[in-house]
């Protein structure tokens, strides 16, 4: 039976279940930690884990969108990767409470008493203040979780009956959909992530955080969908010519990431004023410098430069690796927006930045896993019934697209 | 009737590129090497089928870029470094994130004219003359028509032959291209 | 849709790319196709050709004359600008950049959908770029020459323009590249090249096309050297491709980067209104809204003059209204992202930019801005406005005032109120203001003129290999 072929392999099972044990662990450890020794930086650590994973849950939800609006088969092939992924939002909905109860341990305007910018802190009150922003919190997911359960439906829906409406309403939905998560983003990072430097702003970091939110889940899902194909039925289907797409969405992704980054970061450094270089002077200075290099050669340099072959593109192995680099260093990169706002002397690693990752990683995977073998990982309504065209001709035509980017 | 030496080569005209493809391929087969064919939009596959698979472009523009790049990055190093070092709202002389853009620029520029120019280098253009123009019916040949031509330096090529082998394919004409 | 029931197991990549092009069909029903058919690759050449080799209609003649008027106007007032100096113009400190600059971001602004539309959409395998890549990249073309005047005009003493290259002068003085305004001589002149190359090589198969079908000794002549020799064979055409492929992908993080760079010419000083990190993909979109209502602005009158609704049909239309429409939401998104930062910093100055904005001298601005940029394009969330033609060019109207009048507010207004109290000033255009900015407006309109009288104004090379690609789909789904 069709439906079956399609369905995901069994370790997939394994991994799920592993996936689980060792984040629930993991977690375990940190919040028995946290609770008896260490409050502050438990709930640091939570914080940077639970934006990066939150991250990758928009970033799928976010190119679920943008594949329904732009069309075409590479987005239509990986569909079922995004949707799993925007799927564990609900997971996610779960794990913000951690994040609510620690408010006051993590953000200056959250906590009582005299503080070193009582001028600015008095002026965004009415913005920031704890009930504001756990009523805001509770709008994004009603968004996010509402978007991303329509278009799960709708798309198993198509699969059983075929009815070409709900591929109209899944188009339909994505453009004011996208529009208002991206405007959802812009708040989220300001109340998570930007208030965490008191008096700091920049207006292009909603920017920045969208397209380090769309990075993770396109490498999440590519990285996956390149470890489901490899063998099996769907290593038949989705020939490599897939990935040299993928290949290239994440190359024009990693480019527009290092125009937004550098973008600010030109703004801010040659304008040098105090209340927004500070944000740079605190990454920068005692040994984040050497994370910030890190990122330049990790996250653009080495991977532009490989995303230029084509062979590499084409490799399922190759892309997930680069994959796997690319989560790595973005974890990374939350690390460095979070941790230094907390220790501006110099670098600082605590085990738990590690561990807390890792378990709501595990606890995401599991979630992710579960939902993916619900369904057939390929949409059966593209599963087409005639040839067209000849590979030769197809091979002819992307190689030359191919050829001139390198 | 001229003789094998005396033409530049043989051209046949057709009426579609998926006439021109499968002529091609015939031609391909029946051990042509040196052929060309002129269409008036690319045809998908064709230049594999003349025996023309690698192009160089890729290459030329690459190099360009690089070069066009280094350049920029050490003359804007050596301008506001080393030969007219000036304070400017107490920024450092190298001020590399403010060198990025014109040298972004300035690597764009280079790859893009050695891309342009890597192509007509490639294509020997401008080339006022060649043989081909020689046929009346080639003026169509950038308006609705493809033309095959097997070079008379083929080592397979005689005009005989040739012509009854080129004739088989179905073309709308077979023509003797002066050199 | 009744067999939706997959039959085989094995599906290459294009076979999945053909049900999602059905797929994409019944979700947007009724869509015309790009080339109407009924096309062949003769009938195709001779509409195109002939409206360069052909008559000159009247209608052309009495639109050029009136434009040459325009451009006499032009002339008239940089020779008086070079006659008397830039007091003739209202700048002043410390309002010094006035027109002059509006006019230079709001052209080279219109100046970016062109290369845009002709190189993301090649890298992206959309095929709706054919019948208008090249009216928009000539648009580029002299929209960038408009541009490039204003800031050479602004210096007070032109004929010193060329002191912003880097060049060994005997007096040992070199720019220095700390300014964005030496950035701007690089990315400027950049982007005028590789679009000038972009489009010339777009053109060349055209031009071997019009050589061969010219009649007239001259054409013949002028059209023979353009086309260098090209005789469309299959290797020159490989190499072509790949070459041409190689300055898209080159051009389109060009385009971001030349706006960018612009916009670098407000954020790197500190005037409140101006620095602000969000300004280069802000100031992208924005360029990008504008350019598309230009090239609507354009091509909507063109094809009804010339007739080409089965070339330029209405999908061409449709898909430009709706690229405006998200260029127009990021530029909204940016508008409220100023304003909210601008609240949440609490800078005092931040603060006051965005409340004179609104309610300050020039609350008319800002208000005017919200009308044509935010407003009105949301007539396009809606597919009957989308198709309706007069509706998408009554809106890019709207966007091509609201863009300049939204340069004018982030330039004028800023610099009428900055630090200090004391240097607050109001500022209008003089005459000499409004007879530069008109005149370019005619130059710019009158180069079109020429263009499409003297260049095959669709690709002819392209609108063939799509039409063979139609008749390849048609084929195989009948």
């Amino acid at each position: 039976m069709i439906e079956d072929v399609y369905r995901v392999p069994e370790r997939v099972r394994r991994v799920q279940w592993t996936a689980l044990v060792v984040g629930l662990v993991a977690l375990a450890i940190c919040v028995v930690y946290g609770f008896l020794f260490d409050h502050a930086q438990f709930f640091r650590s939570y914080l940077l884990a639970y934006v990066y994973w939150l991250a990758v849950s928009l970033g799928c939800l976010g190119m679920l969108m943008l594949q329904h609006l732009s069309g075409g088969v590479w987005g239509s092939a990986i569909r079922r990767l995004f949707e799993a992924g925007a799927a564990t939002l609900v997971l996610m909905l779960l794990l913000a409470v951690p994040v609510a109860l620690g408010l006051d341990e993590l953000y200056t305007w959250a906590r009582p008493g005299p503080s070193a910018h009582p001028e600015w802190l008095d002026h965004v009150r009415p913005y920031l203040n704890v009930n504001f922003v756990l009523i805001r919190m509770a709008g994004y997911f009603v968004l996010w979780i509402g978007l991303a359960y329509l278009l799960n439906r709708w798309s198993g829906a198509l699969d059983g009956s075929g009815d070409p409406r709900y591929s109209w309403r899944m188009t339909r939905i994505s453009g004011p959909g996208a529009a208002l998560c991206v405007m959802s983003a812009l708040f989220f990072s300001t109340d998570m992530v930007m208030s965490l430097e008191p008096e700091w702003y920049s207006t292009i970091f909603g920017f920045v955080f969208v397209t380090d939110a769309l990075l993770e889940g396109m490498a999440l899902s590519v990285a996956a969908f390149a470890l489901l194909s490899e063998s099996g039925p769907l290593s038949e289907v989705i020939s490599p010519l897939y990935f040299l797409d993928y290949g290239k969405i994440l190359l024009g992704i990693i480019v527009f990431w290092s125009y937004v980054g550098f973008s600010q970061l030109l703004i801010i450094w040659i304008g040098n004023l105090p209340h927004e270089v500070v944000w740079y002077v605190h990454r920068s200075s005692g040994g984040w410098m050497w994370v910030a290099m890190a990122m330049l050669i990790f996250m653009f340099f080495l991977p532009l430069l490989v995303l230029l072959s084509r062979s590499f593109k084409r490799s399922r192995r190759a892309l997930a690796t680069l994959c796997g680099l690319i989560l790595l260093m973005e974890l990374v990169r939350v690390f460095w927006y979070v941790e230094p706002s907390f220790h501006t002397d110099g670098f600082y690693l605590h085990w738990m930045d590690v561990v807390a990752p890792i378990g709501i990683g595990g606890v995401w995977i599991s979630a992710f896993c579960w939902w993916l073998r619900r369904r057939p990982v390929l949409p059966l309504y593209l599963v087409p019934r005639r040839h067209p065209r000849s590979v030769e001709e197809i091979e002819s035509r992307i190689g030359v697209a191919e050829n001139a980017e390198r | 009737m001229i003789a094998g030496n005396e033409i530049y080569g043989l051209m046949a005209e057709f009426d579609s590129d998926r006439d021109i493809l499968l002529a091609a391929r015939r031609a391909q087969e029946a051990g042509y090497t040196r052929m060309d064919a002129c269409t008036p939009h690319p045809v998908e596959g064709l230049a594999d089928a003349v025996g023309y698979r690698k192009t160089r472009v890729p290459v030329i523009a690459l190099s360009g870029g690089a070069i066009g790049g280094a350049i920029a990055l050490l003359l804007l190093y050596w301008i506001n470094v080393i030969t007219y070092p000036i304070n400017v709202g107490g920024r450092p002389m190298a001020s590399w994130p403010a060198f990025i853009p014109p040298t972004f620029e300035l690597t764009v520029l280079c790859a893009s004219l050695a891309a342009l120019f890597g192509m007509l280098a490639l294509n020997r253009l401008p080339q006022p003359y060649h043989p081909v123009f020689n046929v009346p019916e080639f003026e169509r040949a950038t308006q609705d028509r493809f033309f095959l031509v097997i070079e008379a330096s083929d080592p397979r090529f005689d005009v005989e032959q040739t012509r009854r082998f080129l004739e088989s394919l179905n073309p709308l004409g077979v023509y003797d291209v002066e050199p | 849709m009744s067999d939706q029931q997959p039959q085989e197991a094995n599906v290459p990549h294009e076979e999945v790319r053909s049900i999602t092009e059905e797929e994409s069909a019944r979700r947007m029903p009724g869509r015309p196709p790009l080339i109407l058919p009924g096309y062949t690759y003769r009938s195709l050449t001779e509409q195109i050709s002939s409206i360069v080799l052909g008559r000159t209609p009247l209608g052309w003649w009495a639109g050029a004359f009136f434009l040459f008027l325009i451009v006499m106007i032009f002339l008239y007032a940089v020779g008086y600008l070079f006659y008397t100096g830039v007091g003739i113009w209202g700048v002043n400190i410390p309002i010094a950049w006035g027109f002059a600059i509006v006019d230079f971001v709001w052209w080279i602004g219109i100046g970016h959908a062109g290369t845009l539309i002709s190189a993301i959409l090649l890298l992206m395998y959309q095929s709706w770029r054919t019948s208008i890549n090249r009216i928009a990249e000539a648009m580029t073309l002299f929209a960038i020459s408009q541009a490039a005047m204003f800031p050479i005009l602004h210096l007070g003493r032109p004929w010193l323009f060329y002191w912003l290259i880097p060049y060994p002068s005997t007096m040992n003085v070199w720019p220095q590249f700390r300014s964005s305004l030496t950035w701007d001589v690089f990315a400027i002149t950049t982007y005028f090249i590789v679009s000038l190359i972009f489009w010339y090589m777009g053109a060349l198969p055209d031009f071997g096309t019009m050589r061969d079908r010219a009649k007239r000794r001259i054409p013949q002549v002028l059209f023979g050297i353009v086309a260098l020799g090209w005789r469309g064979s299959i290797k020159h055409w490989r190499n072509y491709q790949m070459a041409y492929l190689i300055i898209a992908a080159l051009a389109t993080p060009l385009v971001v980067s030349v706006h960018s760079v612009v916009s670098l010419d407000f954020t790197i000083s500190i005037v409140p209104g101006w620095h602000s990190t969000i300004f280069p993909p802000y100031f992208v979109a924005g360029a990008l809204l504008s350019g598309f209502a230009m090239v609507l602005t354009l091509v909507i009158p063109i094809r009804s003059f010339y007739r080409l609704h089965g070339l330029i049909t209405d999908r061409y239309i449709e898909n430009m209204a709706r690229w405006m429409l998200v260029t127009a939401l990021v530029v909204d998104y940016s508008y409220a992202t100023e304003l909210f930062m601008s609240w949440y910093s609490g800078d005092v100055f931040e603060e006051y930019m965005s409340i004179t904005r609104m309610f300050g001298a020039y609350w008319w601005v800002w208000w005017s801005v919200m009308m044509c940029n935010v407003v009105v394009p949301q007539a396009l969330w809606f597919r009957g406005v989308r198709r309706n033609v007069m509706a998408v060019f009554f809106v890019a109207m709207f966007i091509n005032v609201g863009m300049w009048i939204e340069r004018f507010m982030i330039i004028v207004v800023s610099l009428s109120r900055d630090f200090l109290p004391s240097s607050w000033e109001q500022y209008a255009g003089t005459v000499w203001d409004w007879a530069t900015f008109i005149g370019t407006l005619g130059v710019f309109a009158w180069l079109m003129f020429l263009f499409v009288r003297l260049v095959p104004m669709i690709s002819m090379s392209e609108s063939k290999e799509l039409l063979s690609e139609q008749e390849l789909t048609a084929g195989t789904h009948a």
